[in-house]
């Protein structure tokens, strides 16, 4: 597979210890590249750095093999980008807006151009300035989509948008992985994410602080069990099994809920043997593993530590 | 302590401007006041500096102009009103600017009562502008230190309350247009074009007798009623009540409709209908042969028709008015100019003669560059602000090359300039055709051209100073540079000043070219410097982070 995005050691340093920081990703040829961090982490930082709007402090970053500062020209040809604070001239419309782009990158399909404005129901006959956010988001988007890019750059395209829009642009965008174009796109809808993507990475103060397949990343042994007996069961049953992380002790006594990280055989054995009532399993989401990440430093990656 | 309130926070963001406003004022004050003795210190310098007051009326009423204090207020009487810009600037930006950029929404979500909330912003508005009349007074009475004055510090500080005042009324005009209008730029344009008519209308009872009338009209008037560095003349009380009574009603009006119209909507004045929006239906077509988005250049082009169209009115007008001013006053001010030593090194500046209505309109002419190149520093404002605010950020996620998108906007400029400075030919030839004061056609031709190259250096400077400064600093130096450059040609040859000193204004470049066409040498090196500052903004541009 092709590398559509790579970047060496990428680092953006703003001093006082904010930034990005020895950034190594790669992101395959008709991938959905989820990037995903809290507030601050560097995901927009990251992003402005492949779009050439500023330059690395150290490292480098490269879209389709060209330099993403010194060729930003010729590697803007094939990018459609979304920011995450778009600033529009409030004074032009959407539809003005749409014009001006559409000449500014030429050999824009009209057609196509109408179609996307459709499928988002966009009035274009008003002013930029009396949009609401969902339709001011809509006009970076339709822009971003307009001529076929081969890699899409959105920074949480889907902020402000209602749920029928998302599920149209979740939609716009699986059509674009289906067609093998590329997309790295970073939010905080993980659900969206889930949807999506193919690959996600997890970014923590600056630093890229897990990569992986959403499936892989699901894989992460740490799951929960409940299990509910007909009388009060010891909790030091399951203490010393292995693959028990955690025991914790309801308050009705027969209840115990068991953080796991590896295999259960040996839960499913010792709980056996008293009379089990109920048994739920449940498994993480992408949002858990995310909120774990971000858990008090030392913590998580304790727990995540040589998994996957 | 800056965040107890909104008055002390608006306060808080008042401090720098109002510092800087308040020294540069204050520290001119205190220069002239200091020097002026010195120019006036002959009795053939002082008669003839009188002889010259009744020919230059209509630009300040001259009272006692052979003493400091009656010399300072007549030749500073007009243009202290560029301290009006800066309360125009931040009473836009107070209330508009900040339901533009949202933050007002979040401001309101606090248990704080709309009207409180405006109070607050005005009260500070005042304080700041009182802190600014205080510096002012303190500083021109340290100008006096040195020299002979029959006036003391409470006349100063009369006199920096008095600027207060006027400066505070446009504020409060700036304040009440900005609820009826979308924008904050078009609510400053509009005040500023209010400010400009003002002045005009206090030019005119000055040039056409029994015309006072129509000078009642403006608040300059009454501004122009107080001079308390002439203690003969002294203090108008009743006309600084007025001032102030302007403001307050002003600022009463502007918050009343504040507290009762929508947060982001304007004013819905009576008999202008609005399309109910539940009729509308929602258009997805795309517009057609619109011209002004097909490029970068074409979009900026768009973008500073309207102002231009304006500008031109004020600088063309501005300049054909200056004809019929020469016709009006010829006699009389050939012979001042002739026999006055102050004029005549004025004049020396481009190296010519006062013989002449050509050589009379090129004293006055002075003011169309300066005009043009004030627009130059709206539209490099308008680019610096459009750069922090992150508006190029999506322009630049197209193929577009960095150099391109600036060279676009700047090319936009300088065709609009060059728009400008053909109608003002026009204008000022028409003007001459109409009064019958016969102007050399080739040499008005250099004067009206030769101002381009002064507007696009000015512009170039702010554009390089943008790669590097916040908006309001790079308009703020900007500005600063431009009364700079006039206050060393207007007043350096008086002072005697070195010529290396008067080199350093770019005016001093434009010469008198009514009267001695182009100088090519000159031109030469206002083109080159400004060449050098726009490669400068250039490379800049092309390196720099662009903000988020």
């Amino acid at each position: 597979m092709t590398a559509v995005i790579k970047t060496e050691k990428l680092t953006k340093d703003y001093g006082s210890g904010r930034g990005l920081l020895d950034l190594e990703l790669e992101v395959q040829e008709g991938e959905v590249f989820g990037y995903l961090g809290p507030n601050g982490a560097g995901k927009t930082t990251t992003i402005r750095l492949l779009m050439g709007l500023i330059h690395p402090t150290a490292g480098a970053a490269s879209i389709f093999g060209l330099d993403c500062w010194r060729r930003a020209v010729e590697i803007k040809k094939v990018i459609g980008y979304v920011p995450g604070e778009p600033s529009l001239d409030p004074n032009l419309t959407g539809g003005q807006i749409l014009e001006y782009f559409a000449n500014l990158r030429g050999r824009v399909d009209r057609a196509y151009l109408k179609q996307l404005i459709q499928r988002l129901d966009l009035d274009t006959s008003r002013k930029f300035r009396h949009y609401s956010t969902g339709n001011k988001r809509k006009v970076v988007l339709i822009q971003a989509f307009m001529h076929k890019p081969r890699l899409l750059i959105l920074d949480e395209p889907t902020s402000g948008l209602d749920p029928l829009n998302q599920q149209e642009f979740d939609r716009m965008l699986i059509e674009a992985r289906d067609e093998g174009r590329t997309a790295f796109l970073s939010s905080h809808v993980l659900s969206e994410v889930e949807k999506t993507c193919t690959r996600v990475g997890i970014i923590r103060d600056g630093r890229l602080v897990r990569v992986g397949g959403v499936a892989e990343l699901k894989d992460i042994r740490r799951y929960e069990i409940t299990i509910s007996f007909a009388q009060p069961v010891p909790a030091e049953t399951f203490e010393k099994l292995e693959g028990v992380a955690e025991v914790e002790r309801l308050n009705d006594g027969r209840t115990v809920r068991l953080a796991m990280q590896g295999a259960a055989d040996a839960v499913i054995k010792a709980a056996a043997q008293f009379p089990v009532v109920s048994l739920t399993s449940y498994e993480p989401s992408l949002e858990d593993i995310f909120l774990r990440y971000y858990e008090p430093d030392g913590k998580a990656s304790k727990e995540t530590a040589g998994v996957v | 302590m800056w965040f107890r309130s909104v008055y002390l926070k608006t306060l808080r963001d008042f401090r720098v401007p109002i510092l800087g406003w308040g020294l540069g004022l204050g520290l001119l004050m205190a220069v002239v006041i200091a020097a002026l003795p010195t120019v006036l210190a002959t009795p053939a310098a002082r008669a003839a500096v009188v002889a010259l007051g009744p020919a230059f009326a209509w630009f300040a009423e001259p009272v006692k102009i052979d003493t400091p204090g009656g010399y300072a207020t007549w030749k500073y009487g007009l243009t202290v009103l560029v301290v009006a810009i800066w309360p125009i600037l931040a009473q836009t930006a107070t209330l508009r600017g900040e339901e533009e950029k949202g933050s007002l929404d979040t401001l309101l979500s606090v248990p704080l009562a709309r009207a409180r909330l405006a109070v607050e912003k005005v009260a500070a508005m005042w304080t700041a502008l009182l802190v600014f009349a205080v510096i002012v007074g303190l500083l021109a009475f340290a100008g006096t230190a040195k020299a002979s004055v029959d006036f003391g510090l409470g006349d100063t500080i009369l006199f920096g309350v008095n600027i207060a005042l006027i400066a505070a009324v446009f504020g409060a005009v700036a304040l009440f247009v900005s609820q009826f209008v979308q924008e904050r730029r078009t609510a400053a344009g509009i005040t500023a074009g209010v400010l400009l008519v003002c002045v005009v209308l206090d030019m005119v009872h000055r040039v056409e007798p029994g015309t006072d009338w129509i000078s009642r009209l403006s608040p300059v008037y009454y501004y122009n009623l107080s001079k308390p560095l002439i203690p003969s003349y002294g203090t108008n009380v009743g006309a600084m009540l007025v001032q102030l009574a302007i403001t307050v009603a002003l600022s009463a009006a502007a918050v009343w409709l504040f507290v009762r119209r929508d947060l982001g909507d304007t004013v819905h004045l009576p008999g202008v209908s609005r399309q109910p929006k539940a009729m509308r239906r929602p258009v997805a077509a795309l517009p057609v042969g619109d011209w002004t988005l097909r490029s970068v250049y074409a979009r900026s082009l768009g973008m500073i028709a309207i102002p231009t169209l304006w500008w031109t009115l004020a600088i063309a007008g501005f300049s054909a008015w200056m004809v019929d001013v020469v016709k009006q006053t010829a006699s009389q001010l050939r012979s001042i100019l002739e026999g006055s030593p102050v004029m005549k090194d004025f004049i020396r500046i481009g190296g010519s003669d006062a013989a002449s209505n050509s050589g009379i309109l090129s004293a006055l002419f002075i003011f169309a560059p300066i005009l043009l190149m004030s627009f130059a520093v709206t539209q490099s404002n308008r680019w610096s602000a459009d750069l922090e605010d992150g508006r190029l950020e999506l322009v630049l996620s197209t193929p577009q090359p960095r150099v391109n998108v600036m060279l676009g906007r700047f090319a936009a400029l300088a065709t609009a300039t060059v728009a400008i400075s053909l109608l003002t030919l026009a204008a000022t030839a028409l003007a001459s055709s109409l009064t019958g004061v016969a102007l050399d056609g080739g040499k008005l031709i250099a004067a009206t051209l030769s101002m381009i190259p002064l507007a696009l250096l000015v512009a170039a400077i702010g554009y390089a100073l943008s790669g590097w400064l916040r908006a309001a600093v790079d308009t703020g130096l900007v500005s600063f540079l431009l009364v700079i450059w006039f206050v060393i040609v207007f007043l350096g040859p008086g002072l005697k000043w070195p010529d290396a000193t008067l080199r350093l204004s770019a005016l001093y470049y434009y010469g008198t070219p009514l009267l001695n066409g182009v100088q090519i040498a000159n031109i030469l090196v206002i083109v080159f410097v400004g060449a050098a500052a726009l490669a400068l903004a250039a490379t800049r541009f092309v390196r720099k982070d662009l903000a988020a």
